[in-house]
């Protein structure tokens, strides 16, 4: 019995996060909304960071795409929100595939730079485009509309926010247990052997923009549906930070990983709420913490400690028996 | 007989430094072939440029009488060219299992992982996990498949990484100094394998190496390096008697 839970701890997770949610007041269940869209950025950062080891620091921005892409789409052209949201995360992969062309040319530190650069850019096309975007009095988010029905209160954009959610949460496992998620582990670990087993190291990065992007774009247009209002402000440098620190505390390189940290510092700040100054010391503090003692976030740990299961990267069924003798090779060469 | 792999004029030049010059050689299908020289001579550059890591300024390289000079290094490993590494380059904290499973990149199944990644788009159904049990049963390592590779001896991680480029069926495999860091008893078995391994898996092997009687044992041909010149080519007792060669290694004040 506790093993079929050590395995399937992120179905649990949602398993538990649904039940609370029907006994819950509206305040926490915006917080429980605003935490699974953490956990929707999170794991597409963790993409990029954590398992293609590439430091992107734009993904406030894309964040940001996404929401201003999926509220524009509503609000002007009364685009249903189940075209608008898709669009939402297209719109961020595809600025995430301009930017990344040029910025997989460098890496480590300049790439950190080079993205830190592109998020200022978009934060200045948010607040000086005032026709489109409403300048830095931000613009309101229309509530999405499923068959008739108009999702509105918290209550409702929870059930939108939760399948989102958990078919994103498929869809980071599949990626990483396919040969593209190990195409991104190989990369990390070292280019020059990822090239000589025939991986496109090039192609492979761009492609770790984009997907990462993807998520940054869901998880904004997400984001929106919480706020109902946004502006520039919500998609600052200190957002990207926050997201950084999900994946550090919570686990870099691990599926689970994003999952602590959204649900971490989600939380924590709200548990400070009486002492503002703190929360952005807190994190920064945190961060150190994490990066010298921990490199592997909460995940890394309760892997180690074997509380949770070494996570996978791979899908084939495994033969547990050995091969009989007439087995022969089944792959042709090229 | 056609070569499998032939070099021709190869040159690499890292900026006035001209580290290979017009190297040329030709390795017959199923051949073991010796690549050695004195420190500096230019084996792992050349080794390098044959992958597809280092620019070949001059010269031309087929494999299977396929024009691959043009070819990116993950084109190459595509078409069948796969090495190993002097210091082993393998994702330590996954398993055995999951670092074999990075060779089968220019397998992949789909057109789009292909595009992405790199290498063929085969239709065919790639059983990876028979491939793979095959190759570990092949190397005595199937006790090992789940283990980490950081817990593994160094013996053992050169193992995995002939595992990785085995996998992928490669035409030329290439072992850059597989010895190094091994004690005798290691070498004696690592031996074993490099000598059965053409016929077993039909690839031809190009293997640098610093312990002489051990390439002179193993290799059918020896190509010899000095300052990125091929300065002689033959059998091991050809070589081991060449004046130039022994030249190259003593030294100019012994010949004095």
């Amino acid at each position: 019995m506790l093993s079929i839970l050590r395995n399937n701890v992120l179905t649990l997770f949602f398993i538990i996060v649904l039940a609370i949610s029907f006994t819950t007041d509206a305040y926490s269940q915006y917080l429980i909304n605003l935490m699974l869209v953490y956990v929707v950025v999170a794991q597409g950062l963790n993409l990029i960071l954590g398992f293609a080891g590439m430091f992107a620091f734009a993904h406030g921005a894309f964040m940001a795409i996404g929401a201003y892409v999926s509220a524009l789409l509503m609000n002007t052209l009364g685009v249903p929100y189940l075209i608008a949201l898709p669009m939402a995360g297209l719109a961020a992969a595809f600025v995430g595939c301009v930017i990344g062309i040029p910025a997989i040319r460098v890496s480590g530190l300049y790439l950190a730079m080079v993205t830190i650069g592109v998020s200022e850019i978009v934060q200045w096309v948010l607040r000086h485009w005032k026709p489109v975007t409403g300048g830095t009095d931000g613009m309101l988010v229309a509530s999405p509309t499923f068959f008739g029905v108009e999702f509105s209160d918290d209550f409702q954009s929870f059930y939108v926010i939760f399948v989102v959610c958990a078919l994103m949460t498929v869809l980071a496992q599949f990626v990483i247990r396919s040969r593209l998620g190990r195409a991104f582990v190989a990369i990390r670990e070292g280019e020059i052997a990822a090239q000589s087993s025939g991986i496109n190291v090039a192609r492979t990065k761009v492609f770790a923009f984009a997907i990462s992007a993807f998520y940054a774009g869901i998880g904004g247009s997400l984001f929106s549906l919480t706020q109902h209002y946004i502006n520039p402000e919500n998609f600052n440098l200190y957002q990207t930070i926050m997201q950084f620190c999900m994946v550090i505390v919570g686990g870099s390189a691990s599926l689970i990983g994003p999952f602590i940290g959204a649900v971490i510092l989600t939380w924590l700040p709200e548990l400070l709420r009486n002492a503002q100054a703190f929360q952005e010391i807190g994190f920064g503090l945190l961060l150190i913490v994490f990066v010298i003692f921990m490199p592997r976030g909460l995940a890394g740990l309760l892997i180690s400690r074997n509380i949770l299961p070494r996570e996978r990267f791979s899908r084939a069924a495994r033969l547990r028996k050995k091969p009989e003798a007439s087995t022969s090779v089944v792959v042709e060469r090229p | 007989m056609n070569p499998l792999l032939k070099v021709e004029g190869l040159t690499v030049r890292f900026g006035g430094l001209t580290a290979v010059d017009d190297a040329s050689l030709a390795i017959a299908p199923g051949q073991i072939r010796g690549l050695i020289g004195p420190n500096g001579a230019g084996k792992t550059t050349l080794f390098n440029a044959i992958s597809g890591l280092a620019p070949i300024a001059a010269g031309s390289l087929h494999l299977s009488g396929v024009d691959v000079t043009s070819f990116s290094a993950p084109q190459r490993a595509a078409q069948g060219i796969r090495r190993t590494f002097q210091t082993v380059q393998l994702v330590q904290s996954l398993t055995v299992y999951e670092n074999l499973l990075f060779g089968l990149h220019s397998v992949a199944r789909d057109p789009f992982t292909a595009f992405v990644v790199g290498g063929h788009a085969q239709r065919t159904n790639v059983d990876a996990d028979r491939i793979l049990a095959e190759v570990l049963e092949y190397l005595g390592m199937s006790d090992l498949q789940d283990r980490v590779v950081e817990t593994l001896t160094i013996a053992d991680q050169r193992y995995v990484e002939i595992g990785r480029a085995l996998v992928a069926r490669p035409k030329l495999l290439m072992l850059d100094e597989p010895t190094a860091g091994l004690s005798p008893a290691q070498l004696e078995r690592l031996d074993d394998l490099i000598a059965k391994l053409p016929a077993d898996w039909d690839v031809s092997i190009l293997l640098v190496e610093h312990v002489i009687p051990l390439v002179v044992k193993l290799c059918d041909r020896i190509t010899v390096l000095d300052r990125g010149r091929v300065i002689a080519e033959g059998t091991g007792s050809e070589i081991e008697n060449d004046p130039v060669v022994q030249k190259a290694y003593l030294g100019e004040r012994l010949d004095a």
